[in-house]
C-alpha cells in the first residue's frame, strides 16, 4: 500500500492489485464443491477448466483443446456433446473452425444458433400441450422505481436508430396537486403491444399484425403510409417516418440501421422503407430473438422495467402483472395491453 | 355558333370564346403551380407537409372526404330524377352524374398524394383487412365509380347516338365511340336505357349513402381513440353535409352551364326547387351538428369538451365561425329565404359557391381538431396549418378536376338535347 501513495486519489480506496486478487479469491467458489453438485465427472471438469484458462491466455488453440477432450467429453455427455457446436473464444462465430469440428464429427454452427435453438426448445418444453406454452412477451414498469431520467428513451433511440421525430419510447411526466403539495409521476410509454390492437384492426393492407409472441409487427415492405393506425392508436405510440436524418448532428448517421423485426435493411436512403412508413416500438424483437432484453429494460437505472413471458405463471413479469399494484393504461379502451404498470 | 350547317345543332361549351380562353388560361396557371408543388411533394416526401406524428392527417385527408362528399351528394341529386322521377330534374341529371365522377377522381388523387408511399397505391387491392373500414372503402369507391359511369352511359347514350348520327367532327366521332356500339335512337332503346338507369341508380343509392359516404364517416367514427369522432351520429352528419354540398354544386353548375354554355334562360322553377332542397339540407346539417355538440359537451368527457373548445375558441376557430357557420350555413340561408332571391340565378350561384366553400371548412373541422389534443396527457400537443406545398398541390388537383369537367362539358351532351322534358 505504501508504494503507491503518490497515486492515491481522494474518494478512491487505495487498494493494490494483489489485495484485490485476494478478495476475488475468497469470494470464488471452490471448483470441487461446485462440480460435486453436478452429475458429471469432477476430475474431468477440473482438467477442462484448467486447460480452458490456457486457451484464454492463448497458450493452446481452441481446436487443440477440443481435440484433446473429444473422447472424454463424448463419454461424459454423449449425444448432447455431438449435437452442439464446440465453443471457441477465438473466432467471430464463437465456435471452432469447421474443419476441426468435422474431423471430430461434431455439429458445425455458430453459438448464436445454439442460443436460438435453446430458446425455441424452452418455449415448447414442459406442459401437457406444448403449443399452449408459447411465450407472450410482456413488460412491467414499476412507477415507484422510475426516476424519470429518460435514459430508456435515449437507449431506445440509440438501439433502434430512430430518425428525428420518431421516438418509440417516451416518458410522460405529470405533475399533480398545487404547491406545496405537489407530486410528480413519470410514466414511460413504449408500444403497449395490445392483445386487441386497434392499429391492426384498421390497417387496410394488413401490414401491421400480431405475432405469435404477442408483439405487434409492422411490415415495412407492405405499409403504404396511410397513417390510419396512428389515428387509431389510443396511446400515441406510432410515429411516421418523414425521412429526416441526424446528418447535421452525427457523421454517417444513416450508414447503419437497426435490424428491426430481424430484418437488416442496410443504409438509410431516401425513398426506401421505412421512410414513408409508420414505425413503433417492437419490444426490440431483434434483441429478444437473440436472448437479450429490450434496450430500455437493460438500461433502466432504477430497474423499473421488467421483461418476460406473461404466459409463464412463474415468471417475474406474470407475478408482477397479477399483483394488486398492477394496472394497464386506458383499460376502458378494451385493448388489453401487454405492458403493465405498478402504481 | 353552330359547327354544323345542316339542320342539326350540337355545340355545347362556352358560347363566348374570350371567356373560354380566359378560363383555360386560369386553369393552366393553377395546373403549373400545382404541378411544381407536386414535384416538391414527390422529391421531398412527406417532409414537405406540416404534418407531424401528433397530427398525421391534414389538408389532403380533409379534401379527400370533401370530394367524396361532393360526389355522393351530386349523385343523390341525380337519383331524384332517374330513380324517384321528380319532374323537371332530368335537366340536371347528367351534369350531377358527371360532376360526381369527376369529384371521385379528384378524391382518389387526394388519397394517393396523401400516402407515405405513393408507389404502393395499388397494395389495398392485393392485401386486405376485413376489419378495416379503409380496406372496404377503397373497394366501395371503385364499385361506386363503376355505377356512376354506367348511369351516365344509360342516361346519355341516346343523345350520344343522335350526335354520332347527325353531327360531325370530333364530337360526333367521340360520341360514336362512347355509345359502345348501341347506336339506335328508337323509343324502344330509350326505354331500355331508362330501365337500366333506374336499376343502376337503385344499386347506387345504398352504395353511395352507406358504403361510400357513410363508410367514409365510419372510417372516422370507429376510431375509439378519438372520442370526438367516435359517435353514431357522425356518419349521418357526414352524409347530410355531403348531400348539402352536392346540391349546392349541382345548383351552381346548372346556372353556370345554362348561362355560359347553353346560352338559355334558367328554369326558375327548377332553380327554386333546388334552392328549397338546399335550404332544407342546411337546416338539417346545422341541427345535427348542434345535437352532436350538445351530446359531446354534456358527456363532460375531457377529450370531447376540450376538442369542442379547440373548435369554438381555439387558434383555428375562425374557420368554424366564418367559413363553417358563416359561409356554410348563415349566408346561404339568408340568400335562400326569399322566393324572389331563390329565382335569381346569380344570387343562387353565390349561395351555392358559399356552401361549397363552407363545407371545405366543415371537412377541415372534422379532420384536424381531434388531432390537436394529444391522445394521452403528457404527450405533445399538435398544431397544424397546411404548408405551401399542401395548399398548392390541393389547388392543382382541384384544377385537374375543373379541367376534366370543362372538357367533358364542352364535348358531351350533358344537357339533354330535348332539354330534359322526356
Amino acid at each position: 500500500m505504501s508504494s503507491s501513495n503518490d497515486d492515491v486519489q481522494p474518494g478512491v480506496p487505495a487498494v493494490e492489485t494483489a489485495s484485490m486478487d485476494a478478495m476475488v479469491e475468497t469470494e470464488r467458489a471452490d471448483p470441487r464443491e461446485e462440480l460435486a453438485k453436478t452429475d458429471h465427472d469432477t476430475e474431468l471438469g477440473i482438467a477442462m477448466a484448467e486447460d480452458a484458462k490456457r486457451v484464454s491466455q492463448g497458450e493452446i488453440s481452441a481446436e487443440a483443446y477440443w481435440e484433446k477432450y473429444d473422447a472424454a467429453a463424448e463419454q461424459e455427455f454423449g449425444d448432447a456433446y455431438r449435437e452442439t457446436p464446440n465453443p471457441s473464444i477465438e473466432s467471430t462465430d464463437q465456435t471452432i473452425d469447421a474443419g476441426t469440428a468435422d474431423s471430430l464429427s461434431c455439429t458445425i454452427g455458430s453459438m448464436e444458433s445454439v442460443a436460438c435453438e435453446i430458446d425455441a426448445a424452452e418455449s415448447v418444453e414442459g406442459g401437457a400441450a406444448p403449443e399452449d406454452r408459447k411465450a407472450r412477451w410482456g413488460m412491467v414498469i414499476d412507477l415507484q422505481k422510475c426516476v424519470g431520467c429518460d435514459s430508456c428513451t435515449v437507449a431506445c433511440k440509440a438501439e433502434n436508430r430512430t430518425p428525428p421525430g420518431v421516438s418509440y419510447n417516451v416518458v410522460m411526466e405529470e405533475e399533480h396537486g398545487e404547491f406545496p403539495n405537489v407530486t410528480r409521476t413519470n410514466v414511460p410509454r413504449p408500444c403497449m403491444q395490445c392483445e386487441e390492437p386497434p392499429c391492426v384492426q384498421v390497417c387496410p393492407v394488413s401490414a401491421t399484425y400480431k405475432m405469435d409472441n404477442g408483439v405487434v409487427n409492422i411490415d415495412y415492405d407492405r405499409c403504404i403510409g396511410c397513417r390510419y393506425c396512428m389515428i387509431a392508436c389510443p396511446y400515441g405510440a406510432r410515429y411516421f417516418d418523414f425521412g429526416e436524418n441526424y446528418d447535421d448532428e452525427v457523421e454517417e448517421a444513416g450508414e447503419i440501421t437497426s435490424p428491426e423485426y430481424g430484418v437488416d435493411r442496410g443504409k438509410r436512403e431516401d425513398g426506401k422503407s421505412p421512410i414513408g412508413n409508420v414505425r413503433k416500438c417492437s419490444f426490440c424483437t431483434h434483441r429478444l430473438e437473440r436472448g437479450e432484453e429490450p434496450a430500455c429494460v437493460e438500461t433502466c437505472v432504477g430497474d423499473a422495467r421488467n421483461m418476460g413471458d406473461l404466459n409463464d405463471p412463474d415468471s417475474d413479469v406474470a407475478e408482477m402483472a397479477d399483483s394488486t399494484r398492477s394496472f394497464q393504461l386506458k383499460e376502458s379502451e378494451g385493448t388489453d395491453p401487454n405492458v403493465y404498470y405498478l402504481k | 355558333m353552330a359547327t354544323d350547317t345542316s339542320h342539326f345543332e350540337f355545340d355545347p361549351g362556352f358560347t363566348d370564346n374570350r371567356l373560354r380562353v380566359a378560363w383555360y388560361a386560369a386553369l393552366a396557371v393553377l395546373l403549373i403551380v400545382g404541378g411544381a408543388a407536386m414535384i416538391l411533394r414527390i422529391t421531398d416526401g412527406m417532409a414537405s407537409t406540416n404534418l407531424t406524428s401528433t397530427t398525421p392527417w391534414g389538408a389532403w385527408v380533409a379534401f379527400y372526404i370533401y370530394f367524396v362528399g361532393l360526389s355522393a351528394g351530386a349523385f343523390l341529386v341525380s337519383t331524384l330524377a332517374n330513380v324517384f322521377g321528380v319532374s323537371g330534374m332530368h335537366r340536371v341529371d347528367r351534369d350531377a352524374l358527371f360532376a360526381a365522377i369527376i369529384s371521385m377522381v379528384v378524391a382518389l388523387m387526394f388519397v394517393w398524394v396523401d400516402l407515405g408511399r405513393m408507389d404502393r397505391m395499388f397494395f389495398p387491392f392485393i392485401w386486405r383487412q376485413l376489419t378495416s373500414a379503409l380496406s372496404w372503402e377503397v373497394h366501395a369507391y371503385v364499385a361506386y365509380i363503376a355505377v356512376l359511369v354506367t348511369e351516365l352511359y344509360f342516361s346519355m347514350r341516346i343523345d350520344l347516338a343522335r350526335v354520332a348520327e347527325r353531327g360531325s367532327g370530333l364530337r360526333a366521332r367521340l360520341s360514336g365511340l362512347l355509345t359502345l356500339g348501341r347506336r339506335s335512337t328508337s323509343e324502344a332503346s330509350r326505354t331500355t336505357d331508362r330501365k337500366w338507369l333506374t336499376r343502376a341508380g337503385i344499386l347506387g343509392i345504398p352504395l353511395a349513402i352507406f358504403l361510400v359516404h357513410g363508410g367514409t364517416g365510419i372510417l372516422f367514427a370507429v376510431s375509439k381513440a378519438r372520442p370526438y369522432w367516435n359517435s353514431g351520429l357522425f356518419p349521418v352528419i357526414f352524409i347530410v353535409s355531403a348531400v348539402l354540398s352536392g346540391t349546392a354544386l349541382v345548383m351552381m353548375l346548372y346556372v353556370l352551364r345554362t348561362k355560359l354554355f347553353d346560352d338559355e334562360p334558367v328554369d326558375r322553377n327548377l332553380l327554386n326547387r333546388l334552392a328549397v332542397l338546399l335550404a332544407a339540407f342546411i337546416v338539417v346539417d346545422a341541427a345535427l351538428t348542434g345535437i352532436e355538440m350538445l351530446i359531446a359537451i354534456a358527456s363532460l368527457h375531457p377529450h370531447e369538451v376540450e376538442t369542442w373548445a379547440v373548435i369554438l375558441f381555439g387558434e383555428m376557430s375562425w374557420s368554424f365561425w366564418w367559413f363553417m357557420v358563416g359561409m356554410g350555413w348563415l349566408f346561404p340561408l339568408v340568400m335562400l329565404s326569399k322566393r324572389e332571391w331563390r329565382e335569381t340565378p346569380w344570387l343562387m350561384v353565390l349561395a351555392g359557391l358559399s356552401v361549397v366553400i363552407g363545407i371545405i371548412a366543415v371537412r377541415f373541422n372534422i379532420v384536424v381538431p381531434p388531432q390537436i389534443l394529444p391522445v394521452m396527457k403528457g404527450l405533445p400537443h399538435g398544431s397544424y396549418f397546411p404548408s405551401a406545398v399542401e395548399w398548392a398541390t390541393s389547388i392543382g388537383m382541384i384544377a385537374v378536376g375543373l379541367l376534366l369537367y370543362t372538357i367533358g362539358a364542352e364535348l358531351l351532351p350533358l344537357t339533354p338535347l330535348d332539354r330534359g322534358d322526356h
